[in-house]
């Protein structure tokens, strides 16, 4: 775990309040599993706390990326990311990471479905190069938000998987509805055989999706998002209610214990 | 060579700096970020008779400046604390105090016998205060009979400095701290959390699940500042002091109020290196205003009469 000052590269507005965002980082960050995070600080004392992001891409992710840099997606919501969001190229970035554990590769015999609800896609770039690099197939991903607009990095995702499954809850691109519609359709196909569920999104989006998987008995797990006052442990203001080996629900810290969880072990 | 040695009745400290009960885990959390023994000490999560699971989420939300948590006081439990944290604490050049609660007096008193002797322990910190669980404390902390009645009954289990941390969502802080240090303890630190609340407006809902919570952070500081200043002027027992510190500066307006060391809270889960980096800054500050030792500047705030 490192806390480095560095300093931002670029800062691509994506459109719709979505941005990429590169920084420097040593060569020990390269390192890092999908879904693993960072607690991102900008200059100021406003906000108090960092904000967690995923990392979203590294060495080789991206085309057109510098080597010794990651790249973060975001969406701004409120004060820390729109500051973030107005940070020019040499802006000062405190960076603490990697944190959390990350997603695992699928076991043999079975295939990877990404699952991302609109900027829930942030850790999906990552998690497919460490899948091509395994020698894993493209994988299939569904992909839902709330409208056209909210679909970073379609075009890259479209060129990156085997296919695209598109929701929109206003129809504006792909299918009307919810991403798990498709899911549903697959899973009822006998798909379920022979798959491995990767989500990343809103928590209903996440909820609706652990049904399905426990109704087919896919592996399924979640990339969960939790308020974070530290990211490495020590306030314990991030956790959810899990089930224990032994039956018990206990809370979890999102940021050591997850973020990613089996999704048959939350207890909503 | 600047003296930051300080001591607080029996509690000798190599420097003043610590850590904030539940803000620092129980220390080795922050292992990877510095070496530990260059802190004066670390006061541990609140230890209760048994493991607590705490509240459930949300726990925490951001304010201006601050934070509200209602983390509930999860801890490991006082046995975990003596057989699995506190011994790979040992080899550290520091103070390693341990902070208790109970819902009883009683409870309080178990918990201060368990810790009695422990090696590698240098001191004991009530946690009267507290205003998160029902019963957790906040009886003790308000009233300043039962205050007086929980620290006379921990002075007789514990042989161990004792401290004794205020709440400050008190009318007078005065009369709780005299409460305390009439009934034996050896310092006082102050403060804890202000009870505090957030709403959020377009769900027409609190933010936290428990509605109400502890703010700690910069937006308390002048609140504790005053409140150590206060203190000071009222009880002769030694001062640790808190609220909101983040830098030297900070810490300083505590030191020149009246406190003999601070704790650093909040801040480190912003800045995880700041209580160390608070040390160079004082021996910084220290060298260039030419002070021989930080001693001499406790309580050396200059009023006008
Ligand atoms: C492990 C982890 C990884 C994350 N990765 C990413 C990432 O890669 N990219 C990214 O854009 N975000 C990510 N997030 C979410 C991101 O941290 C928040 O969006 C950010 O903290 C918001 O900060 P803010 O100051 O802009 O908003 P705040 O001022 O804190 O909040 C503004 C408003 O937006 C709401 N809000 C905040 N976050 C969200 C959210 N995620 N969804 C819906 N409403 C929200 C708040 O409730 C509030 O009403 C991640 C979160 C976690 C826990
Ligand atoms: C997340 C969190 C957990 C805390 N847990 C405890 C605790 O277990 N016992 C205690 O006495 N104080 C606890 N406190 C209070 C701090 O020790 C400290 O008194 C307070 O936060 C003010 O200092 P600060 O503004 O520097 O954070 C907690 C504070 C926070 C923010
Ligand atoms: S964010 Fe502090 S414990 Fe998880």
């Amino acid at each position: 775990m490192l806390d480095l000052t560095t300093s931002v590269i670029r800062n691509l507005d994506l459109g719709h309040g979505n941005y990429l965002i590169e920084f420097g980082v040593p060569d020990s960050i390269q390192q890092m599993k999908p879904a693993q995070f960072f607690m991102i600080g900008t200059p100021g004392s406003e906000p108090l706390l960092r904000r967690p992001y995923s990392v979203c891409g590294l060495n080789g992710t991206f085309p057109d990326n510098q080597r010794g840099t990651a790249q973060v997606l975001y969406k701004v919501y409120g004060k820390g990311t729109r500051l973030l969001s107005g940070l020019g190229k040499g802006a000062e970035l405190q960076v603490l990471g990697p944190l959390g554990n990350g997603f695992d590769l699928p076991d043999t015999g079975r295939r990877a479905l990404l699952v991302a609800g609109g900027i829930g896609s942030a850790p999906f770039p990552l998690f497919i190069r460490h899948l091509a690099e395994a020698g894993h197939p493209a994988p299939r991903m569904i992909y839902g938000a709330r409208s056209q607009g909210d679909l970073p990095l379609l075009s890259w995702f479209r060129d990156s998987c085997e296919e695209v499954l598109l929701t929109t809850d206003d129809g504006s691109a792909g299918e009307a509805g919810r991403v798990t519609q498709p899911l549903e359709r697959l899973l009822e196909q006998g798909e379920g055989e022979r798959l491995h569920l990767y989500v990343c999104g809103p928590d209903p989006m996440l909820k609706a999706v652990a049904r399905l998987a426990s109704r087919f008995d896919v592996p399924c797990d979640l990339a969960l998002e939790a308020p974070m006052a530290c990211g490495f442990g020590v306030c314990l203001g991030c956790v959810v209610p899990v089930h224990g080996d032994d039956g018990e629900v206990r809370f979890e810290r999102v940021c050591v214990d997850g973020p990613v969880m089996p999704a048959q072990r939350m207890a909503w | 060579m600047v003296d930051l040695s300080v001591e607080l009745g029996p509690l000798k400290l190599k420097n003043p700096v610590l850590t904030a009960s539940g803000t620092f885990g129980y220390g080795l959390e922050f292992e990877p970020f510095f070496d530990l023994g260059s802190l004066g000490g670390i006061v541990s999560k609140g230890l209760s008779p048994r493991p607590r699971h705490g509240n459930p989420p949300q726990r925490i939300a951001e304010t201006p400046a601050g934070m509200l948590n209602t983390i509930g006081l999860q801890n490991v439990g006082v046995d975990a604390f003596l057989s699995e944290k506190l011994p790979k604490l040992e080899h550290y050049d520091m103070a390693v105090l341990a902070n208790v609660f109970g819902e009883t007096e009683a409870e309080y008193v178990e918990v201060c016998k368990k810790l009695d002797g422990a090696p590698g322990l240098a001191g004991i910190e009530l946690n009267v205060s507290c205003p998160n669980v029902e019963c957790g404390g906040i009886a003790f902390g308000n009233d300043p009979r039962a205050l007086a009645s929980v620290t006379a009954a921990c002075r007789k289990a514990t042989g161990l400095p004792l401290l004794v941390k205020l709440s400050p969502n008190v009318t007078d802080i005065r009369e709780t701290a005299r409460a305390a240090e009439d009934a034996g303890a050896d310092a006082l630190s102050l403060v804890n959390t202000f009870v505090g609340m957030a709403i959020d407006v377009e769900a027409r809902r609190p933010v936290l699940n428990r509605v109400s919570g502890g703010l700690s952070g910069p937006a308390i500081r002048p609140l504790a500042v005053h409140m150590t200043w206060q203190t000071y002027n009222a009880v002769k027992i030694p001062l640790m002091g808190m609220g909101g510190i983040t830098c030297a500066r900070d810490a300083l307006e505590f030191i020149l109020a009246g406190a003999s060391a601070v704790q650093v809270g909040t801040s480190n889960f912003v800045t995880p290196t700041s209580a160390a980096d608070l040390v160079n800054e004082l021996r910084d500050y220290l060298e260039q205003h030419g002070f021989e030792s930080v001693r001499e500047l406790v309580g050396s705030l200059q009023v006008e009469s």
